[in-house]
């Protein structure tokens, strides 16, 4: 603990993950291979000279195969953690318990859950981001083929619905614990980011969807959809028809009520331009 | 439609990787809302002097600026930046400012445009100047749009100069509180 004191940050990462192998290695059979864990086990409160380049680092072995590359940044092991916590989210809910169990999958001590907070916030944040990457990936893939000539382009309100639907259908496996999850998401000191995740994702949506409105229309739309997704996200939690199919047919009325106020929206703007032009054209006669 | 299509091909995804993100997205989304209020003081000012002697100079810049607000309008979907919030407000106080200063004369309105280029020119020589600092490979298209435009831009100053615009009504003053408000305009869009 005195040590630990005089360690700059990344060396105390560094540290931790050492301390919770060292736990962990009475679990596990085979023994470490690799010299430079080896220097860590033997000499904990040596302050060593920097041996390895810090920052993050792409391989991680993990089963003490190779020797260059077996120390990762604190973050990608929370990372893995988290994922491998998800598995026991269903029974555990979004809590430590889930967490510690993760970690144990993964050969490290249960003390691995103390990096978190205790109501769960990271690791729902850390879920809530997978989910965005997957569907980024899924209409990336989508688009490429449509480019390619393969797929026929949708038209807005269906390829609206189908994310939308892609979307919240990676909910279905954590559905009982998620209203859990969501009132934890709206706690204050979660908002800024759980409203980033959400921002980013109605925003991916729409820029698959082909929208490129620079002006105040980018807002209009973006709070439409967030509008739409949330709404149906809350009426899902209350579904029990057989796979969610109350909650598809919510989902496309309303996408179909959006894009009708967008005609509408565009028949006020046509007169609103035709009475502009009428203003213009007096003031140009009063100046003439 | 076809057309549809193929205006999607052209705009590409550019690649983001690699690119100082903020600073490119500050970029873009300060010189399409300078570009956007250019072009409605230049509605303003068409929609009073329009027919008189300087009509078609202002015409002429005018379509200019129309290309600009387009280009900025392309990369800023290519690049994925959002627009600014206050775009209603710069739209009505744009064609004011236009319209007011085409009021005072053609002088007034040429003093407004000789204001107005100034300030953008300044802006986009700034701008050139941290692209370069950063990575001038790495940013070479942007760096060389901007750069036609502030060509562009300067034409403009040019041509206000020519029109009489140091004659106009109180020109100092009027100039002054243009790029004031400009400054003001860059400054909320931030």
């Amino acid at each position: 603990s005195a040590v630990r004191c005089q360690l700059s940050p990344p060396q105390r990462a560094l540290q931790a993950s050492a301390v919770l192998r060292r736990v962990s290695d009475e679990q596990k059979k085979e023994p470490l291979t690799s010299s430079s864990e080896h220097q860590f086990d033997s000499h904990p409160t040596d302050h060593q000279p920097e041996q390895e380049p810090q920052g993050p680092h792409s391989s991680y072995t993990g089963q003490g195969g190779q020797q260059s590359e077996d120390y990762e940044s604190e973050e990608q092991l929370q990372h893995r953690i988290l994922t491998a916590a998800l598995e026991f989210v269903p029974e555990h809910g979004w809590t430590a318990e889930a967490i510690a169990e993760g970690a144990k999958t993964l050969g490290l001590s249960v003390a691995a859950a103390g990096m978190f907070h205790s109501d769960g916030s990271e690791l729902i944040l850390h879920f809530v981001s997978q989910c965005n990457t997957k569907l980024s990936e899924l209409l990336e893939q989508e688009q490429k083929l449509v480019q390619l000539g393969e797929a026929e382009k949708k038209p807005t309100d269906q390829f609206l619905r189908d994310a939308v639907e892609a979307r919240l259908r990676m909910l279905i496996p954590y559905i009982e614990k998620w209203p859990q999850a969501l009132s934890i998401l709206l706690l204050p000191h979660n908002i800024p980011s759980s409203l980033n995740l959400l921002t980013s994702m109605i925003d991916d949506i729409w820029h698959y969807a082909g929208d490129q409105s620079t002006d105040f229309n980018w807002y209009t739309r973006r709070a439409v959809l967030t509008g739409i997704y949330n709404t149906t996200e809350l009426v899902m939690m209350q579904d029990s028809s057989p796979d969610f199919e109350d909650t598809w047919r919510f989902l496309e009325n309303r996408v179909a009520d959006a894009m009708s106020m967008g005609n509408t929206a565009n028949q006020v703007q046509s007169t609103g331009e035709a009475v502009v032009q009428g203003l213009m054209g007096a003031a140009v006669t009063v100046s003439n | 439609p076809a057309g549809g299509v193929s205006l999607r091909l052209c705009i590409m995804p550019v690649a983001l990787e690699g690119m100082n993100k903020p600073v490119i997205d500050r970029i873009i989304q300060v010189d399409h809302v300078g570009e956007y209020g250019a072009n409605r003081i230049y509605v303003g000012q068409v929609a009073v002097l329009g027919r008189s002697s300087v009509g078609p100079v202002i015409q002429q810049i005018w379509n200019q600026e129309k290309d600009h607000l387009k280009k900025f309008s392309e990369l800023m979907v290519a690049y994925r930046v959002r627009p600014t919030l206050l775009l209603p407000f710069w739209n009505i106080a744009g064609f004011v400012l236009g319209a007011g200063s085409a009021l005072l004369g053609k002088k007034g309105a040429m003093a407004c445009t000789v204001a107005v280029e100034e300030s953008i020119s300044d802006h986009y020589n700034s701008q050139i100047q941290t692209l370069m600092e950063e990575d001038p490979e790495k940013y070479k298209e942007l760096l060389q749009i901007i750069k036609q435009f502030w060509d562009d831009e300067r034409q403009h100053h040019d041509i206000g100069l020519e029109h009489d615009a140091e004659a106009a009504p109180a020109y100092r003053v009027l100039k002054t509180a243009i790029q004031l408000g400009y400054k003001a305009a860059i400054f909320l869009s931030e």
